[in-house]
């Protein structure tokens, strides 16, 4: 038993190093060149992004792609850190494609290290947004 | 003897900033009311009040937790902790140790070593665990996990190893095991 303790926390870790270095490239990719939308690279979940905007309107919605959300408690906390912004109208996680949609109103400027800061502190990477106008 | 036996480690230690945790655990040996806060994603403290029914006796322990490393990616997540705590009843019981746990949406598994002191003996506490999801919910759905749960104390010195399943969704979850004929209840409230 001892071993397979031992070989399951290797396994952690080496699953871990994989992802992370699976990753690089991405992490390392400038994040500011993202923010123009090209829609090709976006596949959003379209029943869950239909069924988010269905009741708004008049809005511009950030659609965040986000690591690390694997479970409903990481979508909580985003949920609830982003529902303390007065700027913002409706939030929503795609657990699936690894989204967080926000809605703001049209006059907000949105300002993505402020989102990137806000799913940091969350314990979650922001890794790139796009913004949506509807 | 056994009394900070009840101190196994969660799977999620720590909450969202800001959030509190109310966890009620139920075997055999004990029942324990424990609630922590989470300043950050990175620590919490809490306290835990334990019905020891082995010893027939009830005691408190502050509890704390430090995410020493996390690593994110798309599919997963991975994380290193710390953990502690103090007896109440006496600063001769303590315990501390680490645990690891790596997550994707589909598997779990986690290993936990913890250095236990008592006033009557001192031990070690070894744990893993690995589970499934049997289908793969959305955001507010009631997710599922098969679990096995293998432990060992160097008191007795053998495994026990039993299964049990996880429920959870939103703020809520709950486990279910079996184990020597014992059911093990755990609920969890996260707000």
């Amino acid at each position: 038993m001892n071993k397979i303790l031992l070989l399951t926390l290797i396994l952690i870790a080496q699953i871990s190093y994989a992802e992370q270095n699976h990753d690089m490239p991405e992490s390392n990719h400038d994040i500011s060149k993202d923010k123009k939308t090209d829609e090709s690279k976006y596949k959003l979940n379209t029943k869950r992004y239909e069924e988010f905007i269905k009741d708004i309107s008049n809005v511009q919605i950030a659609i965040v792609d986000v690591n690390g959300m694997v479970c409903d408690f990481c979508a909580r906390g985003i949920e609830k850190t982003f529902y303390k912004d007065l700027d913002v109208i409706k939030v929503d996680v795609d657990l699936g494609k690894g989204k967080v949609f926000i809605a703001y109103s049209k006059s907000v400027k949105i300002d993505f290290e402020d989102i990137k800061n806000k799913i940091t502190k969350n314990g979650q990477t922001a890794i790139s947004m796009q913004i949506e106008k509807l | 003897m056994l009394y900070i036996l009840s101190t196994s480690v969660n799977a999620r230690p720590i909450s969202w900033p800001g959030g509190n945790t109310y966890m009620y655990k139920s075997d055999a040996t004990k029942t324990s009311k424990n609630y922590h806060y989470s300043p950050s994603y990175k620590y919490s403290i809490g306290v835990e009040f334990i019905n020891d029914k082995y010893f027939k006796e009830e005691y408190m322990n502050f509890r704390g937790t430090y995410l020493l490393d996390r690593r994110n990616t798309k599919k997963s997540q991975r994380n290193f902790y710390i953990t502690g705590a103090l007896s109440g009843k006496s600063s001769d019981n303590f315990f501390y140790g680490v645990h690891g746990d790596w997550e994707t949406r589909r598997y779990f598994t986690s290993v936990s070593y913890i250095n236990k002191y008592t006033k009557q003996k001192n031990y070690i506490e070894k744990e893993f665990q690995v589970g499934v999801a049997p289908y793969i919910g959305e955001y507010g759905d009631i997710h599922t996990w098969l679990m096995i749960k293998a432990k060992r104390n160097t008191i007795n010195d053998n495994w026990e190893t039993y299964p049990f399943i996880k429920l959870f969704t939103g703020d809520y979850m709950v486990e279910i095991g079996n184990k020597n004929s014992h059911w093990d209840l755990h609920l969890m409230a996260r707000f």
